[in-house]
């Protein structure tokens, strides 16, 4: 609430500047120019058609594309597809493809690549595609424009599942025959896309230039090339910006430490919102003997001041009202089951429902990745706190194929510090964090925690395309979850990217690193 | 470094004979690494496929593409024999030859290493002699507290205050990377552009190298210059620059030869920090990202080729020892 009124006020005053001195009036949209994007690791390659990984995607957003984009709002708009005929029963969808679509390489794209890549590549191969894969019953493709998906039953996700991160249409004549050696093919390293821009040049762990694709089915874009500056040191990637080497810093690359640097700087604009969320937690071992209790859960749970997490190791960005989904779908929050409702910070009530578990002392340890700085702070924060009511916390740090290995695969853990984020829906990225996992999984939820009522409730959900009934079925799973608390959620992420000034026309989807192709110089 | 030996080798045949002496240590590193590496905890795979669980039937396939699913012991006999036929595999990381990966990589770290030693060798043989001079006065003093307080600086932070002073209030130069990331460059201007990059990092490295090049020359030049020999030219009536340079100097050049040896050892650690903080895409660099990625090839193919240009630039210096000094001989 704070924050809501701090940023009001900011936005408020903002614009009071912006007027007074003219800035904002109608501006047109001027063609030219080239937009340095900074990112912290070089990709390991750039098919977006085999992997989840953050950096191959934010390169290749705007090289290929997908059958919908989604907007601001979250809703699904045509990229594509034109349009899209959906049967009563939301299980039959009828894509009508633009016209005269080409790949970067001059072919023709038609239905048969976005079959191809429904059928013989995401599934295979991309994470978020699995989901679904296990919706989908048959792929028709009548004619060249028209793809006609069948589903076994409705699937609420499955339209904004269809944007370029989840289900990148893939060029059928250059995968085809190399599916079975897809790490070493030209197209893993070189990208052929439909996008608004064409792949140029990969300088390996220095930059990726991409320019402007001429032929491309929408306006074309106004700038002439993106280019990505690979630049691994946090505070190197902050002089580059300072110095104007590159224009523009997602949050996921932004070290929060340097807001204040860069707050009042009229040099740069400094957006700051939640458009996908993301959740931060810990996971609990419920294997182990005292964390399998749901009172000691509770315990800690009181014990964690998460208000203070996110003053100290997120400069005071973030939400902690939040239930066991977050609380940034409307979907997925209750008051009733807000933690912060049910489990406020309280060291005294936290000894007694210790006491209550017959818990006299508890010697635990946290697996942190070393090299993230934020989950570090909270996991001191947590050590510190947990100390005054008799549990002590040890700090495992373990650098992150190591931690995949521990927790996912061997679940040799007690508490172990994660962000996983939703991907757009509470389905496709939250259900996998309570539902019953087959143990050795990595990125799913790695509690062990498993109860028939939530894994039925939650599959049921995600076939309701109707809000207000969906919503109904995860009040019956909050109302188990937020009883159980399987994981120790601290807060929702707030993002924040930083941009030169003259930079017009970025965050115009729902995800900041989309359309590309509508951001323009206004110098 | 016996002086009696009676048949004495040639220059060639010395260095034959120890870069086949090289041989077996290579393969010893070569396998120490190769299990040390495979044998550490993590899996490559796994950090590949992104964040969103994936079929097992991918993991599998990534596994036989990389041929991770053999054997270790098949792997690294598989691995010594490709080695030896110039094939050092695929990176997982970058999708290129291991070989021209680390190659051109080194080539970048290589070039920053030599301009930043040669600059330092210059700057702290200087700073040395004016010490030795005038040992004991002011220049002397702030010739030491220079060499004490420049190789106790660590390079992230002196390269961090390059950067704020230099780059961002100045703006003289570029805060980092190999070249200006807008500009597509060609003749001159290329060359030009990737000089000034490299101007920032090559001070920050050189910090560490002209302190301790200082020290030596320093301390070897005093010592030097008390010596029977040098008292005796004195006494023979030589100008005391003709003392300072043609007997003390000449003398002192051993130790400087050492320690320009020894700053090549440490290519890799010393330039991982230096290349970190001015996103210098380097061989230092590259070994960062691989550990963290688990890139098992290029790991190995970096420590390879690092272990050989350290082979090779040792018995360089034995070789320049020679030159310099009458007394050492090839044996």
């Amino acid at each position: 609430m704070k924050n809501n009124l701090k940023t009001i006020f900011i936005i408020t005053l903002v614009l009071v500047f912006a007027f007074s001195f003219g800035v904002v009036r109608a501006e047109t949209p001027q063609e030219g120019g080239d937009l340095v994007i900074g990112i912290g690791e070089n990709p390991d390659h750039l098919n977006p058609g085999i992997t989840t990984s953050y950096p191959v995607a934010a390169v290749t957003a705007n090289v290929y594309s997908g059958l919908v984009w989604r907007a601001e709002d979250g809703s699904p708009q045509p990229q594509l597809a034109e349009s899209w005929d959906v049967s009563e029963d939301n299980t039959v969808f009828t894509f009508h493809l633009k016209e005269n679509i080409t790949w970067h390489d001059g072919e023709a794209f038609t239905s048969e690549d976005v079959k191809f890549s429904f059928e013989e590549v995401l599934p295979e191969f991309h994470g978020r595609f699995q989901d679904v894969h296990e919706f989908i019953e048959d792929i028709e493709t009548p004619d060249d424009n028209t793809v006609v998906i069948a589903l076994t039953e409705a699937y609420a996700p499955f339209l904004v599942s269809l944007e370029v991160y989840d289900a990148p249409i893939m060029p059928k004549h250059l995968l085809e025959g190399n599916l079975d050696n897809i790490s070493e093919a030209d197209i893993t390293v070189e990208p052929v896309g439909t996008g608004p821009f064409q792949f140029v040049e990969w300088e390996r762990g220095d930059r990726i230039v991409l320019e402007r694709n001429e032929n491309y089915f929408d306006d074309n874009a106004y700038l002439d090339r993106v280019l990505f500056n690979i630049i691994p040191d946090s505070a190197s990637r902050i002089s580059a910006l300072e110095t104007g080497q590159i224009d523009y810093l997602w949050g996921f690359y932004f070290p929060r430490a340097e807001i204040p640097r860069f707050q009042d700087d009229p040099n740069f604009e400094m957006w700051q919102g939640v458009r996908i969320p993301a959740l931060w937690f810990a996971f609990f071992n419920l294997e182990h003997p005292e964390l399998g209790d749901p009172l000691v859960r509770q315990a800690l749970m009181h014990a964690t001041d998460r208000d203070l997490i996110i003053e100290l190791t997120q400069e005071g960005l973030g939400d902690y009202n939040v239930g066991p989904m977050g609380g940034a779908f409307d979907l997925t929050y209750f008051e009733e089951y807000d933690y912060s409702n049910l489990y406020p910070f309280d060291l005294d009530k936290a000894r007694e429902l210790l006491d209550e578990a017959g818990v006299d002392e508890l010697d635990i340890s946290v697996v942190v990745d070393p090299n993230r700085d934020d989950l570090m702070g909270a996991a001191e924060i947590m050590q510190d706190l947990y100390s005054q009511i008799g549990v002590n916390l040890s700090i495992d740090t373990q650098e992150r194929a190591v931690m995949i290995e521990s927790v996912y695969e061997n679940r040799d853990y007690d508490l172990s510090l994660q962000s996983f984020t939703s991907g757009g829906d509470p389905a496709v990225g939250y259900h996998r964090l309570y539902i019953t996992q087959e143990f050795g999984t990595p990125f799913v939820g790695a509690t062990g925690y498993s109860n028939e009522d939530v894994d039925r409730i939650l599959a049921e959900a995600a076939t309701i395309p109707f809000h207000d009934e969906r919503k109904e079925k995860y009040r019956e799973a909050m109302d188990i979850l937020s009883t159980d608390v399987p994981l120790l959620v601290l807060y929702e992420e707030e993002s924040v990217d930083v941009n030169d000034v003259n930079l017009r026309g970025l965050r115009q989807g729902l995800d900041v690193r989309s359309r590309l192709d509508k951001v323009w110089w206004a110098q | 470094m016996s002086s009696s030996n009676s048949g004495g080798r040639s220059l060639g045949q010395y260095a034959l004979l120890r870069i086949a002496q090289a041989i077996p240590l290579i393969i010893a590193i070569i396998i120490i690494n190769f299990l040390l590496i495979n044998l550490a905890p993590g899996d490559p795979i796994t950090a590949l496929v992104g964040e969103f669980p994936v079929p097992a039937e991918y993991a599998e396939q990534m596994r036989t593409e990389f041929g991770l699913d053999q054997n270790i012991f098949i792997r690294l006999v598989k691995y010594i024999g490709n080695v030896f036929r110039g094939n050092l595999g695929f990176s997982f990381n970058y999708r290129i030859p291991v070989l021209t990966l680390v190659l051109g990589r080194l080539a970048r770290t290589m070039i920053l290493m030599i301009s930043s030693i040669v600059f330092a060798t210059i700057i702290g043989m200087l700073f040395g002699i004016l010490a030795a001079k005038y040992k004991n006065t002011i220049i002397d003093n702030i010739a030491v507290a220079f060499s004490t307080i420049g190789y106790s600086i660590p390079v992230f932070w002196s390269g961090q205050i390059l950067i704020l002073i230099f780059a961002i209030w100045l703006g003289w130069f570029p805060s980092g990377g190999l070249q200006s990331i807008r500009a597509d460059y060609s003749g001159f201007q290329f060359y030009w552009d990737r000089a000034i990059h490299m101007i920032l990092p090559m001070l920050a490295l050189s910090l560490r190298y002209i302190a301790l090049t200082t020290r030596v020359t320093r301390t070897s030049l005093i010592e030097n210059l008390s010596s029977d020999f040098v008292l005796a030219a004195k006494s023979r009536g030589i100008s005391s620059k003709g003392v300072l340079f043609r007997h003390g100097l000449r003398n002192s050049l051993m130790p400087i030869v050492t320690i320009i040896g020894y700053h090549f050892t440490f290519i890799v650690a010393g330039s991982a920090l230096v290349e970190t903080v001015f996103g210098w895409p380097g061989v230092g660099r590259l070994l960062y990202t691989s550990i963290s990625a688990r890139d098992y090839p290029t790991l190995i193919g970096i420590l390879l080729i690092v272990s050989i240009v350290v082979i090779i630039v040792t018995l360089l210096t034995d070789i320049i020892y020679a030159y310099i000094d009458p007394r050492v001989k090839y044996e």
